[in-house]
């Protein structure tokens, strides 16, 4: 996949470029405004990763000129505001997601993934993975056939990495798909949850289901 | 009276009313003046056309001819006016046969006088000369008397209608000059954090109001700018900040990901991404104060139900408190809506329940009871730990101040309470610490009050 990177500081830049292309990634880098509308004119990029603080404008305004202009690929915005506001400001004015720095690599690509197979996947109702079976209309799990009784919380935590296939899900954005905050991280609200989930379903399953991947989050096997 | 509108119509009915009774009574007095003058002259022409018929000679006649002549001058006179002529020093040389014998009062020096005879009531007497008698002719004066009880009824009548009238045009006059007032309270009103932009209309019309006006326009635009320069620097240093740190996490992830560092470096490696977290949630904290304490943070408060907030809170709370080994129970009395932003409320109840789970011994129970009653919604929540002295919990709202920490694990970033104060302030309520009831503990209680809207708090 083509990816066009948008981002003023070098040494980020950089190794976003590299981190990107070690993924298999085809990335593209440039530093200012003007040089991003430019790589655009020139080649089709499949998604945008744009940085909000820019030495000739905004990032905002760049998402509201491109959607305005009839530009539809996904912009995934990166940014070191944090505030709740500039997350609003930046979707309301067309950017598909907001990952706030510092960001880990695994995070960025799962966003990544997340916004291309918005666009292309047809919903599923039921999810399937390591015998595990959620039934997104039900809101039913069976583990191996025999079904488990789950909480509304442990339900909406499951069904995130169900959605998410086997790949590492960071704090961060478990805590804002289900709070809608990522200000519960720092009470371990997260991990109480987890546990109690991992306790039902590894107890159903009789062997490990889901990885603690240290200062990062956690993974379904 | 609390409102200038009430105080203009009051001041202003008042002053109509007092000037219009001032000339009503000055027209009394014109009235009164000119109706009497009008008896003076009648006296005068009876008197002229009774020495017409007295005839030159009158000084010799006798009182009998005198009395028939005087008669003469008119029959209807005779009723109307009252009339005697006396000569000075000897005796009254005829009297009208409507006085009945009585003498019409004399007022010594007086030439035109009023006066009242029992019988006949008032009258108006004129004097005049007709050497070598003195006549008096007096008419009722009650002609005058009813046209001026008319009048002061009238006037009466008139006044109250006045009264009445002037408060109608008073409020109507108050209400138009107040009006460039109301738009400028309701502009001022509504200019909160998230619209600071906004400016109250300057109409073109230099006066007064217009001058207030540019006066609050030129605060606003200070205002304005002071919460720029905050929320520039907020911005500027969260970028500085984090971009740096966004590198030394991908780094570090980059080093434990390349798989070949022996296990003791990478447990550095890990300590250094966990810290790295604490120190983001720390640059983040501290960037939400100086915002809250700039009143930089545009809040969305809505009347929400404590009751139901409070059940959904509840489950998290259980949640956290059993997987640390203690219960948590949950009490709400009272009924009503309280204006709040959920997210931020949510916020400070988890900081205040995370150190009273921290605090609690193993087994212990933190207890939340919430009530609405007298206009304010209180929520205390009581853990059975070791308690603060009263100065430490003072201080417990400081930043960076700790107490009780658990030797081990969590040590928190020291901002949970400030954040929860600056929280509650923002809502226009207060936060304390007091010794819990019962054995020993600590107990935070906030308190919001119901009424709360966004239009206080923006004022």
């Amino acid at each position: 996949m083509k990816v066009l990177i948008v981002e003023d500081e070098v040494r980020l830049g950089q190794f976003l470029k590299q981190g990107l292309s070690e993924h298999a990634h085809t990335a593209n880098w440039v530093q200012t405004c003007r040089a991003a509308n430019d790589a655009l004119a020139d080649t089709k990029y499949d998604l945008i990763v744009l940085d909000l603080s820019l030495p000739d404008g905004d990032g905002i305004e760049l998402v509201r000129e491109w959607r305005a202009s009839g530009f539809n690929e996904p912009v995934l915005i990166l940014s070191a505001r944090d505030s709740l506001e500039d997350r609003i400001k930046g979707l309301d004015v067309g950017a598909d997601d907001y990952l706030p720095k510092p960001f880990s690599l695994e995070e960025l690509l799962a966003r990544m993934r997340a916004l291309l197979r918005r666009q292309s996947v047809v919903k599923q109702t039921v999810l399937e993975r390591a015998g595990i079976k959620l039934d997104l209309l039900g809101h039913t799990v069976h583990v191996n056939g025999d079904p488990v009784d789950l909480t509304a919380r442990e339900y909406a935590l499951l069904e995130i990495f169900m959605q998410n296939g086997g790949r590492v899900l960071t704090r961060t954005l478990i805590s804002e798909k289900i709070w809608s905050s990522h200000y519960d991280v720092d009470t371990n609200l997260l991990d109480v949850y987890m546990s109690r989930l991992r306790a039902k379903m590894e107890g159903a399953m009789g062997k490990p289901l889901f990885k603690t991947v240290r200062g990062i989050g956690y993974q379904l096997l | 009276m609390r409102s200038i509108g009430a105080r203009l119509t009051f001041w202003y009915a008042l002053s109509a009313t007092v000037t219009l009774a001032i000339l009503f009574l000055a027209g009394y007095q014109l009235l009164e003046t000119r109706l009497i003058s009008g008896l003076d002259q009648l006296n005068a022409a009876e008197f002229q056309q009774l020495r017409a018929h007295l005839g030159s000679d009158y000084a010799r006649l006798n009182s009998e001819v005198m009395a028939e002549r005087v008669r003469e001058t008119s029959e209807s006179g005779a009723v109307l006016f009252y009339i005697s002529i006396e000569h000075p020093g000897t005796s009254t040389k005829f009297k009208s046969r409507n006085l009945r014998g009585e003498d019409i009062p004399d007022i010594k020096g007086k030439r035109a006088y009023s006066a009242t005879m029992s019988g006949i009531g008032a009258l108006r007497v004129d004097e005049f000369l007709l050497p070598p008698f003195d006549v008096t002719i007096a008419t009722s004066a009650r002609s005058v008397s009813d046209g001026m009880r008319e009048y002061v009824k009238v006037c009466a009548a008139l006044l109250v209608a006045m009264l009445v009238a002037s408060l109608g045009i008073g409020l109507g006059l108050s209400r138009l000059l107040l009006r460039p007032m109301r738009a400028i309270r309701e502009t001022a009103n509504r200019i909160g954090s998230d619209n600071l932009s906004e400016r109250i209309p300057v109409s073109n019309v230099r006066d007064e109001v217009t001058d207030l006006a540019l006066l609050l326009n030129q605060m606003f635009d200070r205002l304005e700018s002071a919460f720029d320069q905050i929320r520039r620097f907020s911005d500027e240093a969260s970028h500085e900040l984090k971009t740096p740190l966004s590198l030394i996490r991908l780094h570090a992830e980059k080093m434990l990901g390349d798989g070949d560092l022996p296990s003791a470096h990478a447990e550095a490696v890990l300590v250094q991404i966990e810290e790295l977290a604490r120190l983001n949630q720390i640059i983040d904290e501290m960037l939400f104060l100086s915002r809250a304490e700039a009143k930089a943070i545009p809040f969305d408060m809505k009347p929400h139900d404590p009751a139901r907030f409070l059940e959904t809170f509840a489950q998290d709370a259980q949640a956290l408190a059993e997987h640390n080994g203690r219960s948590f129970a949950c009490a709400h009395k009272g009924r009503g809506r309280v204006a709040f932003e959920e997210r931020w409320m949510r916020q400070v109840l988890l900081n205040v329940l995370t150190n009273a789970l921290n605090v609690s011994p193993e087994g212990g129970v933190v207890t939340l009871a919430s009530a609405i009653e007298g206009g304010t919604w209180r929520v205390s929540v009581a853990d059975q730990g070791p308690g603060l002295a009263p100065d430490q919990r003072l201080r417990i709202f400081e930043r960076f101040v700790r107490f009780n920490t658990p030797a081990s694990g969590d040590r928190g970033s020291g901002l949970g309470l400030t954040i929860s104060k600056s929280i509650i302030d923002l809502h226009g309520g207060r936060i304390f610490a007091e010794p819990a009831d019962g054995a020993g503990g600590l107990k935070v209680t906030f308190e919001i009050p119901t009424a709360t809207t966004s239009a206080t708090l923006a004022a």
